[in-house]
């Protein structure tokens, strides 16, 4: 924690994550796959971009290399106007920790702590007294609509509350960037729903950029800007029509 | 702060029980077979460390009590001569053959020849004074009571050693010694049993008491250096007890057995203990990958680990403890010689916390496979 915090762009003032040329590719035994080529893109602050495409398109890949858990082969990757290529692994350590949240399809829980000890995990590595942690994770969990169920284990929630408490847990940080792999695909349609509301309020509500990588058709109708992706490219990049049912809120 | 370590250990504890008891048992092993050692050793020590003399004169070299040699009688009278010391008592040392009243055949036997009146300083911690009494009587002896089915004999018996009668006139207790069965007389009695005519008339070590026992290692190099007696060599009792214990610790290879045998259970533990807590790590490790994504250090993630390796010690060494007063009080009370002192206990605490550290670190690699990058598909 002693690392220096890299510096961040104010909320609200040009892209949030920016990536210039970027390219990745894997090498499995002496087949190498290209993943993404020569790929460039732009995130505004406090928007709730979705990337969507078929399997095996790059997408999950891409949202790691923006999120700064991958390196690039080559190319530049600027998140809050940080070279995240220029860190190391403690500073992108520190750099996620002060600014991203993640949410993924799994909902990666631990089994003995209950959702608030969940949720006040990591902010304790923030530096945040215990009263602050508390405060921080209960405001969190209400949001979710989990403050009933605050006090029970992972065992004992169902799929939708356990990604409710993990979308606390990364939302409890107040990250500037949240980026979500597949949040509902674990889920029923009703409960879908309530993960993509939940998500949807977060990006208005806190102006936190959410960056969320899905096939669920159902969350092109909530994000302000869908990427489609093939074959590491980006085919289309489009702004749908807010739907009517916008304002819905989360029911717990 | 979130207690995930101990929670995630409280919660799951079937799966941690392995590796408890693992570091449970590699405690307890190493806890006995220390206090089985200290005591089958110390009993070399036995006439030193239950005898209420300051130095100990006896043949030069003389490596352990069990191997003492005739001295010079004279040397008593060179010994009284000293300022500094009290008291001076013979110590007559017989190697026999016993037997019994019952039919047990024979029996290799040391009589240790004390003088039983009052004051007498052979045994002194051992017999009470009463008992030492008894053996004013003629022919009389006392046995151990771990020894009198072995000897076949109770206490108002008749036995024969060296082809001469004795009679059992009371049982010791903690007179059991390696090597061989202790049988203790009066030097009159002793002498009487001696068959080797070069021992006749000569004590095998001799006992001074001192004034002021602190002057002991001071006295006993003044009393070293006078070669008018014939061969003999003085010690402090506290260097002689030491002298025949390391004797018998380490010329005859038992102390490299235990040291081998302490370090394939260390082994073993550790094996059992690094594979449950590196078969936790992995249970758990998309959930610290993502708590790496969320800007968890790996450095604090070990630690968790670390944390946990150190409860699972913890609490092992707690059963350990519990079953091991249990185990050596029961051996006990069935006379078999169990010693336990602080600075073993701490070691062997030591030895077991180091095994559980030893298998959190082993155990720490299973976090390299927490990639959060893994995470997403």
């Amino acid at each position: 924690m002693s690392a220096p915090a890299p510096l961040a762009a104010p909320r609200g003032t040009g892209p949030a994550l920016c990536a210039e040329a970027i390219s990745k590719g894997f090498t499995s035994g002496k087949l190498r796959t290209q993943v993404l080529d020569g790929l460039s893109l732009s995130i505004d602050t406090g928007e709730l971009t979705l990337i969507s495409g078929p399997s095996g398109c790059g997408k999950s890949t891409l949202l790691a290399i923006l999120s700064g858990l991958q390196p690039v082969d080559s190319g530049c990757v600027t998140a809050l106007g940080c070279d995240l290529g220029t860190l190391d692994d403690q500073a992108l350590e520190r750099f996620r920790l002060l600014h991203t949240g993640f949410v993924f399809q799994g909902f990666n829980l631990f089994p003995a702590l209950d959702a608030l000890e969940q949720v006040e995990l990591p902010l304790h590595y923030l530096g945040l007294s215990r009263r602050q942690a508390r405060e921080r994770a209960t405001q969190s969990l209400d949001e979710v609509g989990m403050t009933p169920r605050m006090h029970l284990r992972p065992g004992e929630l169902s799929g939708g509350e356990k990604q409710r408490v993990a979308i606390a847990r990364a939302l409890a940080k107040h990250p500037d960037l949240l980026f979500a792999d597949e949040p509902t695909s674990a889920l029923d349609a009703a409960n879908g729903q309530v993960i993509i509301d939940i998500l949807h309020r977060i990006a208005r509500g806190h102006g936190t950029t959410v960056l969320c990588v899905s096939h669920d058709p159902r969350l092109v109708h909530h994000a302000d800007r869908v990427l489609s992706m093939e074959d590491g490219r980006i085919l289309s990049d489009r702004r749908p029509a807010p739907p009517a049912l916008l304002s819905r809120g989360a029911t717990a | 702060m979130v207690a995930l370590a101990r929670k995630t250990l409280i919660f799951e504890w079937r799966r941690f029980l392995p590796a408890v008891v693992a570091v449970g048992f590699a405690g307890l092993l190493q806890l006995l077979q220390a206090a089985l050692v200290l005591g089958i050793f110390s009993s070399a020590g036995l006439y030193i460390t239950g005898s209420d003399a300051d130095l100990w004169v006896g043949f030069p070299g003389t490596q352990s009590v069990s191997l003492g040699r005739p001295i010079d009688p004279d040397l008593e009278m060179r010994l009284r001569m000293d300022p500094a010391v009290a008291a001076v008592e013979p110590f007559d040392w017989v190697d026999a053959d016993w037997r019994g009243a019952r039919d047990t055949g024979g029996q290799s036997v040391y009589v240790i020849g004390l003088d039983p009146r009052p004051g007498g300083l052979l045994l002194s911690r051992v017999l009470s004074p009463a008992l030492r009494a008894r053996l004013a009587e003629p022919d009389a002896v006392i046995v151990d009571r771990a020894d009198t089915d072995k000897l076949g004999v109770g206490v108002g018996d008749v036995a024969v050693i060296n082809g001469q009668r004795v009679r059992v006139v009371g049982v010791g207790h903690g007179l059991r010694a390696l090597g061989g069965v202790n049988i203790v007389a009066s030097l009159d009695t002793a002498r009487r049993l001696e068959t080797d005519p070069a021992s006749f008339g000569r004590p095998t070590f001799l006992l001074a008491a001192l004034s002021d026992p602190s002057q002991a290692g001071q006295v006993a190099t003044r009393l070293r250096n006078d070669h008018a007696f014939g061969p003999y060599d003085v010690w402090t009792a506290s260097a002689f007890s030491r002298r025949s214990i390391m004797y018998w610790m380490l010329d005859t290879g038992a102390g490299a057995g235990v040291v081998f045998l302490a370090g394939i259970v260390f082994l073993a533990g550790a094996v059992i203990t690094s594979q449950t807590l590196m078969a936790a790590v992995a249970g758990s490790v998309r959930e610290y990958a993502t708590l790496n994504a969320l800007g968890v250090g790996m450095r604090n993630l070990r630690r968790v680990v670390l944390e946990q390796a150190f409860w699972v010690g913890a609490v092992g060494l707690l059963g350990a403890t519990l079953f091991g007063l249990l185990l050596l009080a029961f051996a006990r009370s069935q006379d078999v010689p169990v010693v336990l002192n602080l600075p073993v206990t701490l070691l062997c605490v030591a030895v077991a916390m180091a095994l559980a550290a030893i298998s959190g670190l082993a155990a720490m690699r299973g976090l390299r496979r927490a990639d959060p990058a893994s995470l997403l598909r």
